[in-house]
């Protein structure tokens, strides 16, 4: 069956699939943006802890995500079978480029520019919010746009325990060597991937002719 | 196609030792030019059982014959196997009957042992030249798995049992499983099953997790995988006789066979040595107590074809 007939015969699973997709990915990727900005935040205040806290989001980026859910399935709240188990585990592999990039942009800022703000009497926070955030935002976005495009594909993942979005055609697929199958779920994912990238792109760009 | 019910577990081990990926290359090079007069080459499929069989029966043949043994473990599924066999790149592998029926001849699944294994027989050696040894005895088939707790607290020995609890049960399911012409679709009319809710499509390895953390109530899992002793599950029989047959059998090109006699005899000695729970308890030794495969096999024929 070619894949436009297996679209055209599937149309509403199809839909039901990218908005699940579309769930895992939106859910996981706010989650990891409210964790790991404020996160990244906090390390430039405290130095000490960058090591540490990048290490361990390091860490998470490598284990595997079927040992990870492994891991999941046995936790209460935040474990078992099913679409939370797959947005904690997206969360963990999105928090890296999210806190690594917060840090480096607020860090990045030019130290004279701080300086002026301080002279200017802002405190801690005004500065934060005034002049280290608004400076950054670019490098911080550009955080948020690998973050997201990658959960795009990992998201697929989320098939192996139970929680939907288009990793189901890619699993079935593999299970029963069907390349069609396998197509269905890939292509979406993949133009899902491509849209998300180009969305965050010219938001990056847009911002970066305001700070002009 | 995949090996049949036996996909990889995630947990599992096994795999080529520390090989550089150029020298297998070369070797698959080498093995096309020339025909391995005096050694054989033992393939396998990327999963515990399948290497831990080919290891069994790669030191079989060096022990009896005395025929330097080739191992190509960990090859892939059965399609990766049965193209390398029929080229000749490896002479053997262990194969499973239902698995050869329906995935390799294309036939239409049937509950009989006996014919499932005498068809295969006859068709591999007039399709392909390849010869069917004696199986081991045990046979792999899909698990309807539960926990022993439930399996005492509802009296649950068969899978008939399981229709009066279905409506309030939950199932986990691999994708292969569910999507396959004998797999679940089949299993609930054949036995009336009808779960309050579609069962859950989930990663094979994960099934056994979820199952023993309450998660979901039944899975099916392979029959003769380490996880369902280790983890004190119970499986239900197939009373109304479901499943085909999967027993594992050696798979040999007939030209290897004329052309080194003993290894015929050798491969007998290993039939019907190996029964259902045996061979839980081998894949447990690699899968749960995470035992060398080559020490497991040595320590197998030692007590058992001395």
């Amino acid at each position: 069956m070619s894949l436009w007939a297996f679209y055209a015969r599937n149309s509403q699973e199809v839909l039901g699939l990218v908005g699940q997709h579309l769930y895992l990915v939106a859910i996981s990727t706010g989650a990891a943006i409210v964790i790991g900005v404020p996160l990244g935040i906090l390390l430039t205040r405290r130095p000490a802890w960058r090591g540490p806290v990048l290490g361990v989001a390091n860490v998470f980026q490598t284990v595997p995500s079927l040992a990870l859910f492994g891991f999941l399935i046995p936790l209460p709240f935040i474990g078992g079978i099913g679409a939370t188990t797959a947005i904690v585990a997206l969360v963990l592999y999105a928090l890296l480029p999210i806190i690594r990039n917060t840090y480096e942009g607020v860090a990045g800022v030019d130290p004279a520019v701080r300086e002026a703000g301080r002279g200017m009497g802002m405190t801690d926070w005004q500065l934060l919010a005034q002049v280290e955030l608004p400076l950054g935002f670019g490098v911080i976005l550009a955080g948020v746009r690998v973050a997201t495009v990658v959960s795009v594909g990992t998201a697929t993942i989320a098939a192996a325990i139970g929680a939907g979005g288009l990793g189901v055609y890619i699993f079935r697929g593999v299970a029963v060597v069907d390349d069609t199958l396998i197509l269905a779920g890939a292509l979406p994912a993949a133009l899902m991937a491509l849209a998300a990238d180009g969305l965050l792109g010219v938001a990056e760009r847009r911002f970066a002719w305001r700070v002009k | 196609m995949s090996p049949h019910p036996l996909s990889p577990s995630p947990f599992g081990r096994g795999g080529t030792p520390g090989w550089p990926r150029w020298s297998l290359g070369l070797v698959a090079l080498l093995l096309t030019g020339c025909a391995h007069r005096d050694r054989i080459v033992v393939g396998s499929k990327n999963f515990t059982e399948s290497d831990l069989l080919g290891e069994i029966v790669a030191q079989q043949i060096e022990r009896r014959t005395g025929l330097s043994v080739e191992r190509r473990f960990h090859l892939g599924g059965t399609f990766v196997c049965h193209q390398a066999i029929t080229a000749g790149q490896i002479d053997l592998y262990v194969e499973y009957t239902g698995t050869a029926y329906t995935a390799v001849l294309k036939h239409a699944p049937v509950a009989d042992r006996d014919s499932v294994y005498h068809t295969v027989a006859r068709d591999y050696a007039q399709r392909f030249g390849l010869a069917w040894v004696k199986p081991f005895g045990f046979n792999n088939t899909f698990a309807i798995t539960v926990r022993h707790r439930d399996a005492t607290r509802y009296g649950l020995s068969r899978i008939s049992d399981l229709a009066r609890l279905a409506p309030r049960w939950r199932a986990g399911f691999g994708y292969e499983f569910l999507e396959r012409a004998d797999g679940f679709r089949g299993l609930a009319n054949v036995y009336g099953l009808r779960f309050a809710s579609p069962p859950t499509a989930m990663d094979l390895g994960l099934t056994y997790r979820a199952l023993a953390e309450g998660k979901v109530d039944v899975i099916a899992g392979n029959s003769t995988d380490g996880q369902i002793q280790a983890l004190g599950l119970v499986v239900l029989e197939d009373d109304r006789h479901y499943f085909p047959p999967y027993e594992a059998a050696p798979v040999i090109r007939q030209a290897a066979l004329t052309r080194h006699s003993g290894v015929a005899a050798a491969l007998d000695q290993l039939a019907g040595r190996i029964s259902d729970a045996e061979m839980r308890r081998l894949n447990a030794l690699a899968d749960v107590e995470h035992r060398d495969i080559a020490s497991i096999a040595r320590d197998w024929l030692r007590a058992t074809v001395p």
